[in-house]
């Protein structure tokens, strides 16, 4: 089976995702915020962290977001579109005072709303109201998750203001020919029941001492009853999976081994994208082991703002994930791939789990702070990251030799990668990146890349990386600090003298990127190899453990199956090309909820026979759909 | 009317080099000037404008120029004016300034491999609303008022059904009828419970979270409407008009698709076939927006 997890979906989401339940592994790209509202969530969500990295704060004011489509940072922004002033707020991110920073930029959101809302009734013209009404409904989505999760009844009255005001501004039509007026009475009504809201709850002189900084209204603070705002992401975070999407390599299915046949390899390969496994926040975020590590590789897009310094990297021990787990170190780490996992032990940046379960359990456990494994899930996940396997590279031999495919100048580069150099020890590049062992020996080295984390550390010995698949991988090294593999070149020839000249060095480079390359990087889709298909043969497959489970009666696996996959499988639905086959999608996911039920109800009878079902429904829909 | 560009938007172009202000300039031959509409972030249409305008002047040979007007009544006040020789438009507003000002249909947009689509009446799956009869008394999001798939052709199905007696009669069918602001401001409005359903685009439903996807169901759909489209000024040069079109429709092509996402994100173009736009033509005057 050819499998992927293409789990873009296309469409943006202007509100501030919530989730609840199960939930599902698909991120849901969200609209664009306003670049006001992304600093005011930005210094939330780093406000939070410990230790607080005021370097961030002030930069979400100062420069775009992540992946903004606006050019200019917050303050310019205000600077060229408002009259609120920043200064309150400049001034308590100086102080490094932390509720202070709360105070002003939460009343400065609320400012600018009250100012576009200003702006709406002063406008002669509809467009002119609506495009202020718009704005102003943007910023007020940087409270809307705090008042939706402290006041049900106050969002959807404010909801409601929010339609009545959009009404009520009248629209100029086309030319004149349907135009409407504005109806000024509504407008004001509507206004007043946000701003009577936002004076009470955002624009007040003294808000209540906050432990845990949120969007929040001040009313639900003060009735000191325990709210929490569903985790979510700030503005710039990206977990979305990687395009083109990397080739996954499994040593079965090259044999011609269906996974259906393996069901503890499949059910590991399930609880590798279940969200489920971890706790909160990862857990409600539908973060999971392939959120990183999707396809067995690196995913070079993911970005936390505060756990991330740059794409592809990310702080798994510092505040956000599991505060217990927090080793209060701003130490991120480049995403390693997991190709060959099998032979590049010990684990770890620096090899410091010699055993593959016990890593993985340190993952969940402690970096996630998920609930304990059974011993089943660990098994099942071991036993399916096993059969990860390196890309197939026809310009290498078995024993990592290249073959005459290999470009000419990698061929001289070659015996520069296995020339001994003074500067090494007299050993060369080959000593630790053996060609015949995958390009490593498994052994942990200092070679002077980490800085000493104080005087006298003996803590810069990092596990020596394999180079095979790196032409993909970039960037390199522990902390992704160097772009390309031509600099990994430069960094040696200058770090140890090695003397080589710049033809030597392009050789060198030529060599790397011959040795790190594949015959087939990326997964090929076309209209009938489509990302949804292989999408719904792997939760199929995943389903087809319970052919195993169900038999065994445990409820336990069967129940964090059947979560994660119904979830996934609906929310899959939503990259469907063939739309018009969505319903059956959602009703078949329906059908794994149903086992899940009858589980819980321990109905076995009744878990068969939702189960049968599924398995014929998701038949017909492979016949028909695709 | 002038063209009207609020103060973020004239702030921008200012910025911006490679896009200009509306400023009125006599009409030449050797350029062809683009009125772009804002759907989301204008300062990301300046970035695509600038990006899809300078393939287009490479492959027509001449200066090529893009700004963005605040809506479809200026761009097609801009076509009158001659500020602008081509605009992007709506079927609705292009049927308008057909009447108006004589403006040519050039390019359709396709989608999902139609040059139309429909609007759709949608409710929340649990609400045990399931015809468009259930929604008598009911709130309803439509998007707005001068929209085709987000209001016109949604609520003509009322009228179908023989549940309203003609379009301006809406009110005494429905509890409450909002304008929301657009598809997914409406189709959010109705998946949160603010109203029971929403009147939008037949693919509005994909603006919504996928978990609020699986909620929602549609019970009612429109007849084809035809999709937005590409228009030019009356009196442009047909050999201008040509190299235009033919370098459109060179975006078609698979070495160039990937321009498309500069321009709304459609999967291509076909030339327009003005009998394609009669019923947005009735439509109109079904709502007494033409004469």
């Amino acid at each position: 089976m050819i499998r992927n997890f293409v789990r873009v979906v296309l469409a943006t989401f202007a509100t501030v995702l919530i989730f609840t339940g199960p939930v599902a592994a698909t991120p849901a790209k969200e609209a664009p915020w306003l670049p006001e509202a992304a600093a005011y969530r930005l210094t939330l969500f780093l406000g939070n962290l410990e230790p607080l990295p005021w370097n961030e704060v002030e930069t979400a004011w100062t420069e775009p977001y992540s992946g903004s489509e606006f050019s200019s940072g917050a303050l310019d922004w205000l600077d060229h579109e408002s009259d609120v002033e920043p200064d309150a707020l400049l001034n308590a991110i100086m102080r490094k005072d932390r509720q202070e920073v709360f105070a002003e930029t939460t009343r400065l959101i609320a400012l600018r709303i009250e100012e576009e809302l200003d702006r709406a009734l002063a406008a002669e013209e509809p467009a002119a109201a609506q495009q202020a009404v718009r704005t102003a409904r943007e910023l007020y989505r940087s409270f809307e998750d705090g008042v939706a999760a402290a006041d049900p009844e106050a969002a959807r009255r404010l909801g409601l203001a929010w339609l009545e005001l959009n009404s009520s501004t009248g629209s100029a039509g086309v030319l004149g020919a349907g135009a409407t007026s504005a109806d000024r009475d509504t407008m004001v009504a509507a206004r007043s029941v946000i701003s009577t809201y936002l004076a009470g709850n955002y624009l007040i002189d003294d808000f209540a001492p906050r432990r845990t900084l949120s969007a929040l209204p001040e009313t639900a603070v003060l009735r000191s009853r325990t709210v929490e705002v569903p985790p979510s992401l700030p503005p710039g975070s990206d977990i979305f999976d990687q395009d083109p999407l990397p080739l996954l390599v499994l040593n079965f299915e090259e044999q011609g081994i269906e996974e259906t046949e393996l069901p503890l390899v499949a059910y590991g390969d399930m609880l590798f994208d279940s969200a489920q496994i971890f706790g909160s926040p990862a857990q409600n975020l539908g973060i999971a082991c392939s959120t990183c590590h999707n396809r067995s590789d690196v995913n070079q897009r993911l970005f936390i703002p505060g756990a991330s310094h740059q794409p592809g990297a990310i702080d798994v021990d510092g505040a956000f994930f599991n505060p217990i787990f927090n080793d209060r170190r701003d130490d991120p780490l480049d995403i390693p791939s997991l190709r060959g996992l099998r032979f590049t032990g010990p684990y770890g940046r620096d090899g410091r789990f010699a055993s593959l379960r016990d890593f993985t359990r340190n993952v969940i456990v402690n970096e996630f702070g998920g609930t304990e494994p059974t011993p089943f899930m660990l098994d099942a996940l071991v036993a399916y990251m096993l059969e990860f396997d390196f890309l197939p590279n026809s310009m290498l031999t078995t024993n990592g030799r290249l073959t005459n495919a290999g470009p000419v100048a990698a061929q001289r580069g070659e015996a520069i990668f296995n020339r001994p150099f003074a500067g090494l020890d007299d050993r060369s590049c080959a000593s630790c990146h053996v060609p015949g062992a995958n390009f490593l020996d498994r052994q942990a080295h200092d070679i002077g890349s980490v800085a000493p984390a104080y005087e006298g550390a003996r803590t810069g010995a990092m596990d020596t990386p394999t180079l095979l698949g790196t032409a993909y991988t970039a960037p390199y090294f522990h902390d992704g600090s160097l772009p390309t593999l031509a600099a990994v070149v430069d960094w040696f020839d200058e770090t140890k003298s090695l003397g080589l000249s710049e033809a030597e060095r392009a050789d060198l480079t030529a060599y790397l990127e011959t040795v790190g390359a594949a015959d087939e990087p990326y997964e090929a889709f076309d209209t009938e190899n489509t990302a949804f298909r292989l999408a719904f043969s792997e939760l199929t497959t995943f389903a087809s453990t319970l052919d195993t489970l169900l038999p065994r009666r445990d409820a336990e696996h069967i129940l964090l199956l059947t979560d994660t996959v119904a979830a996934d499988l609906s929310a899959d639905a939503s990259t469907m090309s063939n739309l018009t086959a969505r319903p059956d999608v959602y009703a078949l996911a329906e059908r794994l909820a149903e086992v899940g039920a009858a589980v819980r109800d321990e109905d076995w009878a009744a878990a068969e026979a939702s189960w049968t079902a599924f398995k014929s429904e998701a038949d017909a829909i492979e016949e028909r759909a695709f | 009317m002038a063209i009207h560009l609020n103060r973020r938007t004239v702030l921008i172009l200012g910025g911006a080099s490679a896009v200009t202000l509306a400023t009125p300039l006599a009409a030449q031959d050797d350029r062809l000037r683009l009125a772009f509409i804002p759907q989301e972030n204008p300062e990301k249409l300046l970035g695509d404008i600038e990006a899809i305008t300078g393939w287009l002047a490479s492959e027509i040979g001449v200066r090529v120029e893009g700004f963005v007007t605040i809506d479809h009544a200026a761009a097609v006040e801009a076509l009158r004016n001659r500020d602008a020789d081509i605009s992007f438009m709506g079927a609705l507003p292009f049927v308008l300034a057909e009447a108006e000002i004589g403006a040519v249909p050039l390019l359709s947009e396709v989608y999902r491999d139609a040059p139309s689509y429909t609007g759709r009446i949608f409710v929340r799956r649990d609400s045990g609303i399931s015809s468009l009869a259930d929604l008598r008394g009911r709130n309803i999001a439509f998007a707005d008022p001068i929209s085709e798939s987000g209001y016109l052709y949604p609520l003509a199905e009322f009228v179908e059904a023989g549940l309203i007696e003609s379009p301006g009669e809406a009110e005494a069918f429905f509890g409450r009828v909002f304008f929301a602001g657009g598809y997914q401001q409406a189709m959010q409005a109705m998946a949160e419970g603010l109203v029971d359903a929403a009147g939008a685009s037949q693919y509005a439903d994909l603006l919504l979270t996928p978990a609020q996807q699986a909620e929602v169901i549609w019970i009612a759909e429109s007849e084809p409407i035809p999709s937005h489209l590409v228009i030019a000024r009356p009196g442009l040069g047909a050999d201008l008009q040509d190299r235009f079109v033919d370098a459109m429709l060179r975006l078609n092509a698979p070495e160039n698709r990937d321009k498309l996402r500069y321009l709304y994100g459609p999967d291509g173009y076909v030339r327009a076939d003005s009998t394609a736009y009669d019923g947005v033509r009735e439509m109109a005057r079904r709502y007494g927006l033409l004469g």
